[in-house]
């Protein structure tokens, strides 16, 4: 049983370490080039965003679209502090500091809005990303309207790679766990849950809190890769195309969010060329999959080593 | 015999409707007791009066913890269930995209503890808490011969299999008393039989106290040691199944008549 587990945990660090390798050896050879480089980091950063809207949205079954205002806030945390101490130590310190700002944000959020549910906590949370990015527009140490310019790169494609790597596994992890448990079954049936002894509450804003911790990481990677942000950057247009992502891979599934992630990149990438028929074609591409697969590419299918390992033992043991 | 629940003068108004009214009960340890009454005589609605649902208007409800009886007003339901008090749903109320397994994990929330740091790192410590959730898990699926359907997702299973899921849930928090509302519905006369079994066995096996609610009353006669009448929120009887079957009251307000208690 354990060792089972183990051998899954190996697979998955196995896969990273490959990826990590073959990226890097691409990009040595020169297949991967500027342009390229910049489509992998945008993925890469959506999957951090849209891993975490998935588990508000499938796993706790909030209806949150507010994500941009917790990307906003770790973005402004990690544009100002980096300014100030433009050192990598400033960055991981304005990643941390970010992550903090928006821990206590969700919780102030997320009390009273956690109460509603369905279309009265999509407005709520939508109010709320608002109301932060109202404040950051009228703030003076975060440039107004006019933004942060020359924020210094630290967050070249391998520290954003390896930040994925490490939202992906917390997310993942807490979502197969007593926790993934709990808020599971609140977002099936809230009453029963509370009948059998979990506080909808509490769950609830764990899951709320954990999904915005990971916008910020985002957003703080996103601010010092862009290397300029503004307002305008986080407003409600960004929290749907993370909602976008995370419905099309299929709600509740993190193997879909990452798999709709990368086509929805890709897609975006190799229509550059098309000029301003890209957002009719990005916007078709949208309709259809929503048509003849309603549930998402995905639904709610998750891979997992630990199965195709017990398979792949199972073809094993017919052989022998 | 010791008390474990004690109901005193619950009301339970609606605006201008008095869906519960001054009703007063007490259920013994290790009792099996039966709460009947004709549609809409507020059974259910007591039932969530007591379990912290809806909480009652007026009146208290005290249950027994170790030694000392504890008021369970103002108490919230996951509160009231961390106490040792479960129940069932009249209409299913399944965690309906998990699987059985995780069903009844989720229902240990309690039970045990997972720190998020040793979760998210797969520390020793976790692996050690997912043992003790899945030994107690497989002890609970095997009394309930749902060891078969561990892992199937639970809205994919028939209907009485559900009924027996929602059972096994509730026996998943660990409770001293249980409440069950209306288990027999929509059976066949065969899964009821089954299903009388089971409730048996609840008392005698898992050493549980248990408060039913059912319509079928050849179910409630076999099972009962004592049964509550309730009608239009009032209690209007109390006693053994073979003097509520010859309760003048009991009868005019099952068969109506001209009969006044």
């Amino acid at each position: 049983m354990t060792k089972k587990k183990l051998q899954a945990i190996a697979c998955w660090l196995a896969v990273m370490i490959v990826g990590f390798v073959l990226i890097n050896a691409l990009v040595y050879v020169g297949v991967i080039d500027a342009f390229i480089e910049n489509m992998l980091v945008t993925i890469g950063i959506n999957i951090i965003l849209a891993t975490g809207l998935n588990l508000i949205i499938g796993f706790s079954g909030q209806f949150s679209l507010g994500h941009a205002g917790f990307m906003a806030v770790g973005a402004y945390a990690t544009g100002i502090i980096l300014q100030a101490m433009p050192t990598t130590v400033g960055f991981f310190v304005s990643i941390v500091v970010g992550i903090a700002i928006a821990i206590v944000v969700a919780i102030i959020i997320g009390i009273p809005t956690l109460r509603l549910s369905g279309d009265y906590l999509a407005i709520a949370t939508m109010g709320a990303a608002e109301i932060i990015r109202v404040v950051i527009n009228n703030m003076k140490v975060t440039n107004g309207a006019a933004g942060l310019f020359n924020i210094p790169q630290f967050a070249t494609w391998p520290v954003v790679y390896i930040f994925v790597c490490l939202t992906t596994a917390v997310i993942v992890n807490f979502a197969h766990s007593r926790a993934g448990r709990a808020i599971q079954a609140i977002r099936d049936d809230e009453i029963a849950a509370e009948a059998v002894g979990i506080n909808p509450t509490k769950w609830k804003l764990a899951a709320f809190v954990l999904g915005a911790s990971t916008a910020a990481v985002a957003g703080s990677l996103h601010a010092s890769y862009i290397q300029t942000i503004a307002p305008t950057d986080f407003g409600i247009m960004n929290s749907i195309a993370m909602l976008i992502i995370v419905v099309l891979g299929g709600v509740g599934s993190m193997t879909g969010t990452f798999f709709a992630a990368v086509v929805l990149g890709v897609l975006d990438t190799v229509l550059q060329s098309f000029g301003t028929l890209r957002m009719v074609i990005y916007a078709v591409a949208l309709i259809v999959i929503m048509v003849f697969k309603p549930t998402g590419l995905l639904g709610r299918y998750e891979f997992s080593f630990a199965r195709v390992l017990d398979r792949f033992r199972k073809k094993k043991e017919d052989a022998a | 015999m010791t008390t474990l629940l004690k109901v005193d003068h619950v009301s339970k108004i609606f605006g201008g409707l008095k869906a519960v009214e001054d009703v007063s009960m007490h259920v013994e340890t290790g009792e099996l007791v039966a709460l009947i009454g004709p549609n809409g005589a507020g059974k259910t609605t007591l039932f969530n009066a007591l379990t912290g649902v809806s909480p009652a208007t007026e009146g208290t409800v005290a249950f027994r913890v170790g030694d000392e009886m504890v008021s369970l007003d103002k108490k919230k339901p996951y509160q009231v269930a961390k106490m040792g008090i479960a129940r069932t749903f009249q209409n299913i109320r399944l965690f309906h995209q998990l699987s059985v397994r995780e069903n009844l994990q989720a229902a240990m929330t309690h039970r045990y503890k997972e720190g998020f740091v040793s979760s998210i790192l797969r520390l020793p410590a976790f692996a050690k808490q997912e043992a003790l959730a899945n030994k107690w898990t497989d002890e609970i699926l095997a009394k309930l011969d749902l060891t078969d359907v561990a892992d199937v997702i639970t809205a994919n299973l028939p209907y009485g299999t559900q009924r027996r899921i929602e059972i096994a849930r509730a026996v998943a928090t660990d409770p001293q008393l249980i409440f069950l509302d209306e288990p027999a519905a929509g059976m066949n006369p065969e899964e009821t039989a089954d299903l009388a079994h089971l409730i048996k066995r609840l008392q005698t096996e898992f050493g549980l106290t248990v408060v039913l609610i059912e319509h079928d009353m050849s179910l409630v006669m076999s099972l009962a040691e004592r049964i509550y009448v309730l009608e239009h929120g009032k209690l209007i009887a109390e006693g053994t199944p073979s003097e509520i079957q010859h309760n003048d009251a009991v009868i005019n307000a099952y068969l109506g008549g001209g009969v006044h208690a």
